[in-house]
């Protein structure tokens, strides 16, 4: 009974141990947010913006992915260049596909030093029910680079142009399976089938299948699929080696580079439509005007800036800079076309 | 330039004094990672990427790639003298080690792995060196129904993971497919019992599983068995020595595994993890003596530890050859790359040879430093377990929190390694065993999703498992690895009913 009376202790303990540091999680949260509410009428007083305290950037996903890779590139650019003076750390919340990041960033209501990098996904996962928030729960600042879908098949392929591949998908739509690393209803999924649907194909019977262990390519590469729908740069090395065929992708028109230039857009085969990756940063909800403004300024400095161009050169991103106002416009006429989308393959909630 | 001659220059790049520092610091700090339980080298890697920024590709990635078999070459030794694995390549290797160090051999137990790990981790360089242009085309041979009866090869294992009650050892099995069904359905997007939380959204980690059913459950029992700590033969280290007898026992399983481990590294998706299982169950079938599996048999602990490091070095195989990174920490890896400036693929060995050699020649020598390293440091290691037994048990929770708090710093994450310490405390108690519960979970997603990719794929016809070779000898295998062995067990019997 002694045994199992000190068992008890011990979980009591490690409880104990947990619950305080949710509380002091919390409590921290909350003394930064008084402060930061105090700046803000410092800030209102001057009609200008300018941090006072260290600036956090959430990256809504672990260490290394493109989240990741953008906040730190963007954070390191802005300390070298001498852009933004003030700390800027970036933290890693990672968890379902963004969700708990931005419950997180919810809560921070109005402060001026919690930005966020965003793509996508924010419109993806709430339109899919997986989260309580979406972009127009937050303040986007600036949208800074893009990057372009690509749809390739095996070098075997039968297929030469995406104009074949969707002719055969309107004959036999179960002839063809696409695979992508997203959910259905996410991003390399509805990329392809804006794509489809604009080439006249029945996207309800367009047969998707999700590969989210890295095996996607691996089976457009041994048979098993027909099409791989993803982004330009992971095709580009294999493209190289003649191990697969891009079709076609989402720009406006061709990209630049050795490779890249290769690749036909859709819209040069006769498909009016286009898809954008594009990534940039947000704000908390409220934020306020005079720092809205001070953002806009610095990233679109950043955006300009040769040190931010040797970067995007470096990962192969292509610019594209939007200021507040733009970003929101374009933010919302997106949101409303996949919602579109969504209904029509079945997925809408 | 054929193998040979892109070897030699890779020796150049990996013997020059640049190359063996940044080995060193790669191996080092990936063992030192490995211990931590929790921290794994996916973290590691994505922390290191930062500093490598404008270092020579060659020398950043060598460092790199040491991170990643220094870890799982370092994972062992929580397992074996804590029960709390370091990382997730090293839980098999606790079901024998652990009951080693308990039996007062925690020092053997641990230059056992030590030297299972080198020998597998040299065994598969060599493979990888001479194989790894031919393999990448084993890489992508499998496709989704070839995964689906791997996997199933896999669990036809659960019986022989199992000591005693084969329904309870079904019973925890069914519950570890239970479990891995939590989160997005990545099939159809839709959410599987979350309850509307969003910290389900994703499942759980396979860690929190692993250190919750052995490290806390292990604590639990540590403290209802107070009674006998003061003979405890644990604490003792136990001679360093292998003698003959024992190197023999050792030869069989790592020469075999070596083998096993790096093929199952190179299939995208598959891994350290399964491969450490995989080889464990199949040194279990091919022993005289399979009852000593689990209570600290040398077989048992040299299978996984030769298999775990093979598969590492295996996994280098789509990284490199393919631009594939089959698994979390080679995808980090290949961000490394890219940002590196160096695209891994179909062509790095003819545009970059002293990048592809060198990362393999690196290999060979960063696993002789890790076995220079590790065994002298064996004692030291050792005297863990001679830390008072309630200063211990504290190392152990704390060391779980906050390796699990690592994986995605979420509170959440705490209370659920709670849980599942008190689920694996509640097991121990009623015998059910762990083990199976931990292979359903690992093979029950990836089974799932093969499955499921297969018969969208085929238009719900189940001729694709099949009417394809690969699937239909990998599901030839499972049945017999099922069947055979109750055919002989029932022959046994009516022969002894007839004597």
């Amino acid at each position: 009974m002694k045994q199992l009376g000190t068992l008890l202790f011990i979980c009591f303990t490690a409880f104990i141990l947990v619950a305080c540091n949710s509380n002091n999680a919390v409590d921290s949260n909350e003394s930064a947010n008084n402060s930061n509410s105090e700046d803000n009428v410092n800030s209102e007083d001057g009609g200008k913006f300018e941090p006072t305290q260290s600036i956090e950037v959430v990256a809504p996903g672990g260490a290394g992915g493109g989240w990741d890779t953008t906040a730190r590139e963007v954070v390191k650019t802005f300390g070298e260049t001498g852009i933004i003076d003030s700390n800027m750390a970036v933290i890693n919340k990672e968890g379902g596909g963004g969700a708990i990041a931005w419950a997180y960033i919810h809560k921070k209501d109005d402060s001026p030093y919690n930005l966020f990098v965003s793509s996508p996904p924010i419109m993806f996962v709430p339109l899919n029910g997986q989260s309580d928030y979406g972009h127009e729960d937050f303040t986007p600042l600036s949208n800074m680079i893009a990057d372009y879908a690509a749809f390739a098949v095996n070098a075997d392929s039968e297929y030469n142009d995406l104009n074949e591949l969707f002719a055969a998908m309107k004959e036999d739509p179960e002839s063809v399976t696409v695979i992508g690393a997203s959910a259905p209803g996410s991003m390399d999924h509805i990329q392809f089938i804006r794509i489809a649907k604009a080439a006249g194909v029945d996207v309800k019977k367009v047969k998707y299948v999700s590969d989210q262990d890295g095996g996607a390519l691996t089976s457009l590469l041994n048979g098993s699929v027909d099409v791989y729908s993803t982004g330009v740069a992971e095709t580009v090395e294999q493209v190289r080696a003649g191990n697969i065929k891009v079709l076609g992708i989402t720009a406006e028109e061709r990209l630049e580079g050795d490779v890249l230039s290769d690749f036909p857009t859709a819209i040069e085969q006769g498909i009016d439509e286009t898809f954008v990756n594009w990534r940039g940063f947000f704000g908390p909800p409220n934020m306020d005007q005079a720092a809205i403004e001070y953002y806009e300024e610095k990233f679109q400095e950043l955006s300009d800036s040769e040190e931010f161009a040797e970067i995007r050169k470096k990962y192969g991103w292509n610019e594209m800079y939007l200021n507040h106002e733009e970003y929101t416009q374009f933010l919302d006429e997106e949101k409303e076309e996949i919602q579109t989308l969504l209904d029509e393959v079945g997925l809408g909630n | 330039m054929d193998s040979f001659q892109g070897l030699l220059s890779g020796f150049q790049v990996a013997l020059s004094f640049e190359g063996i520092m940044f080995v060193l610091i790669g191996v080092v700090v990936g063992t030192l990672i490995g211990m931590m339980p929790g921290l794994g080298p996916i973290s590691a890697i994505a922390i290191m990427i930062p500093l490598t920024y404008g270092m020579n590709p060659a020398p950043a990635l060598v460092m790199m790639a040491g991170v990643y078999y220094g870890a799982v070459f370092g994972g062992s030794t929580s397992s074996i003298l804590l029960n709390a694995p370091g990382i997730s390549g090293t839980v098999a290797s606790s079901f024998d080690g652990y009951p080693m160090a308990q039996k007062g051999q925690a020092g053997k137990a641990l230059a056992i792995a030590a030297i299972s790990s080198f020998i597998g981790g040299t065994v598969s360089v060599l493979l990888l060196m001479l194989l790894a242009p031919a393999l990448s085309s084993v890489a992508i041979s499998f496709g989704p129904p070839a995964y689906f009866a791997l996997m199933l090869m896999g669990l036809t294992a659960i019986s022989s993971l199992s000591e005693g009650s084969t329904t309870k050892a079904l019973i925890s099995a069914v519950t570890g497919f239970m479990v891995v069904t939590i989160g997005i359905d990545p099939q159809t997007g839709t959410q599987r019992f979350t309850f509307g939380n969003v910290n389900l959204l994703d499942g759980f980690d396979f860690l929190i599983i692993a250190l919750g059913l052995f490290a806390i459950a292990e604590v639990c029992m540590l403290v209802l068995n107070r009674k006998n700590r003061s003979l405890s033969d644990s604490q003792k280290l136990g001679s360093l020595k292998l003698s003959k007898a024992d190197f023999k026992e050792m030869s069989g399983p790592v020469s075999r595994q070596s083998f096993v481990g790096f093929i199952l590294g190179v299939l995208p998706g598959a891994g350290a993890t399964i491969a450490s299982f995989i080889s464990y169950i199949f040194e279990k079938k091919l022993s005289k003596n399979p009852e000593e599996f689990g209570k600290g048999s040398i077989k048992g602990l040299a299978a996984p530890e030769s298999s775990n490091n093979a598969a590492t070095s295996g996994a280098f195989v789509p990284l490199l050859s393919l631009g594939i990174p089959g698994s979390g920490t080679t995808a980090v890896m290949l961000g490394a790359f890219l940002v590196l400036g160096v695209q891994p693929g179909p062509l790095l060995m003819a545009d970059r040879p002293e990048i592809f050699w060198g990362i393999i020649a690196s290999m060979y020598i960063g696993n002789v430093f890790l076995l220079v390293l590790n065994l002298p440091l064996i004692p030291y290691l050792a005297k863990i377990l001679s830390i008072p037994r309630p200063l211990l048990i504290s190392l152990v929770i704390t060391f779980s929190l906050v390796g699990v708090y690592s994986i995605s710093f979420n509170v959440f994450d705490l209370y659920m390694l709670l849980v599942f310490g008190i689920i694996g405390f509640l097991m121990r108690i009623y015998s059910f065993p762990a083990p199976p519960f931990i292979l359903a979970f690992i093979l029950g997603g990836m089974m799932e999703q093969s499955f499921r990719q297969s018969m969208t794929i085929s238009n719900g016809n189940f001729n694709i498992f099949v009417c394809s070779p690969l699937p239909l000898t990998l599901l030839i295998i499972a049945f017999l690895s099922f069947s055979v062995p109750g055919i002989l067990n029932w022959r046994r019997n009516r022969k002894n009913a007839k004597v």
